[in-house]
């Protein structure tokens, strides 16, 4: 079994800073690391890989920086790791990563198995895993919190919604993304850094893939951010310090007075 | 009887007129907190009558002059995370909290220093340096709770000190309050000072029980842009243990070198919900290391792990980014208050030997464990020699039969410790209420007077801290 995991590298959470102007987050300079969801995506193919005496190919798309993430999957144990860098890609929106991502699997030909996080921490659209079944004409199977059953050609799948689990049949080759209850994942081990160090990181760019330069980087991408507002905190608190009998009275009094008004309106 | 005045009306007042009413409470609920530290409340809590936050240096010194005209005991507290009882009031009286004491004063990047106030939470000093690139390298494992003056009172250690030393190594100055109420400056931005007798280093790890800091300057460092940790899982603890000489003799200064049993490892894993392999483990080593440059710190994990390999390691789990490293940390920094959730009453140890004998240390807590029937889980920085045992109260054991055994188990570990080892009883959590007594008992006569009259020196009314280290 052939299962190939779309991962990327984001911004470490404690590190995040955001642009008061802009209301963008500013990437530059701060630490990356591999997106925290997609290390159940990777966990997930070790294990079934690791069952069916398969491979696990590990594909991001990002800056030359991004090689570290995918040096970490291999650690993990996957098989192959290939980096799609290009400035051209620079600005995609998740329409054209998803694209990117596809041509990129098309490259490397056949597979089972797509397996992706639920989202990134960063973007949190959880869009660009379904974007990648669409482009490819797969099936797509989002939230799987269990695989149950792989009979030939046929995996049924749990999928985890609002109210509930649901039971899914779907045929392969196939897209899901996963909930962090599949799995836990495995640290990586020194056995599987050195077999990464061994391990040359593939590099492709548009061309390799054949990308059509139309569909991809800020050219590429229909998303228009028109204006990014944080959201002001419009309740405010009052501070009454009752330590004595009188003040006691005049702070129960205002608290009365609050709650009227919050019902009456 | 004590020899102190019990607190009155007038002094109430006169506390009030010095710090404002806001910063003097005495109502019963508000003041429970400062009863107690981090040892078991079960076993030592003491009721302060008064408690004050004073927020000067100012303030700190008249509240200590009123206290030394009425001989009144006074108790400083830093966060309350100690784990000796040292900011116990054992005699009552006030207790003067630091905690609105927490203003940087001065970052001075050129001279690599920081002036505070001891009542800043050491991880928000870290926060606040981020952006300069530098930060104070003192480590205790309480981080996100203690304060930088309890730091500096117990010369805290911690996670890091294999390579970047105690608290000590990074105070440079600090304003003392004496307990007469006088304010004195000691030290200053210089890293190096023989000019007088070196009273700040005495002032640190003196447990409150000399003055009260109230502002310190700390020398920082540039912070290591690079880190990686290993997890490494031994089938049994000596094999663990054994890796930890041989490591240091490498080359290879490590940040951190930890241990931690089977039984602390599991307990902390359930207590956070985390699952890592543990079938078949009998121990495990935490080691970090750190540095500028990313090939550097690849080059020393790969060693590193090699050499656990060598000895027999069942695996080796590294941690190259903050996700991962969290996680195995989490695991390690959970262990004492997981075990406080396990079991309330406890004696949490902190003995400390030569390196190379640790490998003796831990059959003889099997051998301590067998004989009293009471489990003792033992995790620690094993890179220091420093391991907290910790002897836990069996809950079907009555509180009485528990006060009765833990002295014997404890005058036990000790005797092999400081008699076989050449050990200390106290690596860094120092002696406060909770080994004043086993101190009397292990410390030579003619030491133990030198100790006593030095107190005496500083303090001739016993008032600052009295009943603490010394009886």
């Amino acid at each position: 079994m052939h299962i190939i995991v779309p991962i990327k590298q984001v911004p470490q959470s404690s590190a995040v800073k955001m642009d008061p102007v802009t209301g963008t987050m500013i990437r530059s300079g701060s630490a990356a690391t591999l997106n925290p969801l997609d290390l159940y995506a990777l966990e997930t193919a070790l294990c079934l890989s690791e069952r069916s005496a398969g491979s696990v190919t590990a594909l991001t798309m990002g800056p030359p920086s991004a090689a570290q993430i995918l040096k970490e999957a291999l650690s993990m144990g996957a098989s192959r790791a290939i980096l799609l860098t290009d400035r051209l890609f620079g600005g995609s929106d998740t329409y054209a990563t998803s694209y990117a991502l596809s041509k990129a699997i098309e490259h490397i030909g056949s597979f089972d198995l797509i397996i992706t996080g639920e989202r990134a921490t960063d973007g949190d659209t959880a869009q660009v895993g379904p974007g990648i079944a669409a482009w490819l004409d797969v099936a797509l199977v989002t939230y799987v919190s269990a695989i149950n059953t792989i009979v030939d050609r046929t995996m049924e799948v749990e999928r985890l919604t609002e109210e509930g689990y649901q039971a899914v049949r779907l045929t392969l080759p196939a897209l899901i993304s996963v909930v962090k209850e599949i799995a836990i994942p495995r640290l990586p081990t020194l056995r599987g850094k050195k077999r990464a160090m061994n391990t040359p990181i593939e590099e492709w760019d548009a061309r390799t893939i054949g990308a059509d330069i139309g569909k991809i980087g800020l050219k590429g991408s229909p998303t228009r951010v028109v204006k990014i507002e944080s959201p002001k905190v419009a309740r405010t608190a009052e501070v009454h310090i009752a330590s004595d009998e009188d003040s006691m009275k005049g702070a129960v009094d205002r608290l009365i007075d609050i709650i009227e008004e919050v019902y009456h309106g | 009887m004590t020899p102190y005045t019990p607190i009155t009306a007038a002094i109430i007042e006169e506390l009030i007129t010095i710090c404002s009413a806001s910063n003097v409470l005495t109502e019963r609920d508000r003041i429970e907190g400062y009863s107690h530290d981090e040892t078991s409340k079960e076993q030592y809590s003491v009721m302060p009558d008064v408690v004050v936050t004073p927020t000067s240096t100012e303030q700190v010194a008249q509240i200590m002059r009123l206290a030394d005209r009425h001989t009144i005991p006074v108790t400083p507290r830093g966060a309350g995370s100690g784990l000796s009882g040292g900011a116990i009031p054992l005699f009552g009286g006030i207790v003067i909290s630091l905690e609105k004491m927490n203003r940087i004063i001065e970052i001075d990047e050129a001279n690599l220093t920081v002036t505070a106030e001891a009542g800043i939470v050491t991880n928000e000093l870290n926060e606040h340096l981020k952006d300069t690139g530098l930060f104070f390298a003192g480590y205790p494992m309480s981080l996100e709770s203690c304060f930088l003056g309890g730091n500096i009172a117990e010369n805290a250690g911690g996670g890091k000190a294999i390579k970047y030393g105690v608290t000590s190594r990074y105070v440079l100055g600090m304003t003392v309050v004496t307990p007469q109420g006088q304010i004195v400056h000691l030290g200053g931005k210089v890293t190096k000072d023989v000019s007088s007798y070196d009273l700040k280093q005495l002032y640190i790890g003196s447990e409150g029980t000399l003055g009260i800091i109230c502002e310190a300057t700390i020398k920082l460092i540039g912070i290591p842009k690079v880190a990686s940790t290993l997890l490494v899982p031994f089938q049994s603890a000596q094999q663990a243990i054994a890796v930890v000489p041989l490591l240091m003799k490498q080359g290879i200064i490590p940040v951190s070198i930890e241990f931690m049993d089977r039984l602390s490892f599991e307990i902390s894993c359930s207590y956070l919900n985390e699952t890592l392999p543990l079938s078949g483990v009998g121990a495990m080593l935490l080691l970090e290391v750190d540095g500028s440059d990313a090939a550097q710190v690849e080059a020393d994990l790969v060693a590193v792990g090699e050499l656990c390999e060598e000895m027999g390691a069942m695996e080796v789990y590294i941690a190259e980014d903050a996700n991962n490293r969290e996680r195995i940390w989490a695991v390690r920094r959970a262990i004492a208050e997981a075990i406080k959730v396990y079991s309330p009453v406890q004696s949490l140890e902190d003995v400390v030997v030569p390196i190379t004998s640790i490998p003796q240390v831990l059959p003889f807590l099997k051998e301590l464990s067998d004989r009293y029937g009471l489990q003792i889980p033992c995790y620690g920085h094993a890179g220091d020699g420093n391991l907290h045992a910790t002897i836990i109260k069996d809950p079907e054991w009555t509180m009485e039969k528990w006060l009765e055994i833990e002295p014997k188990i404890l005058r036990d570990l000790y005797a092999f410790i400081v008699g076989k080892l050449g050990g200390k009883i106290s690596g860094e959590h120092g002696i406060g209420l909770k080994r004043r007594e086993f101190v009397k008992e292990l410390t030579p006569d003619a030491e133990y007077e030198l100790l006593k009259t030095l107190k005496r020196a500083f303090d001739p009314k016993n008032i600052m801290n009295p009943g603490k280290i010394l009886i």
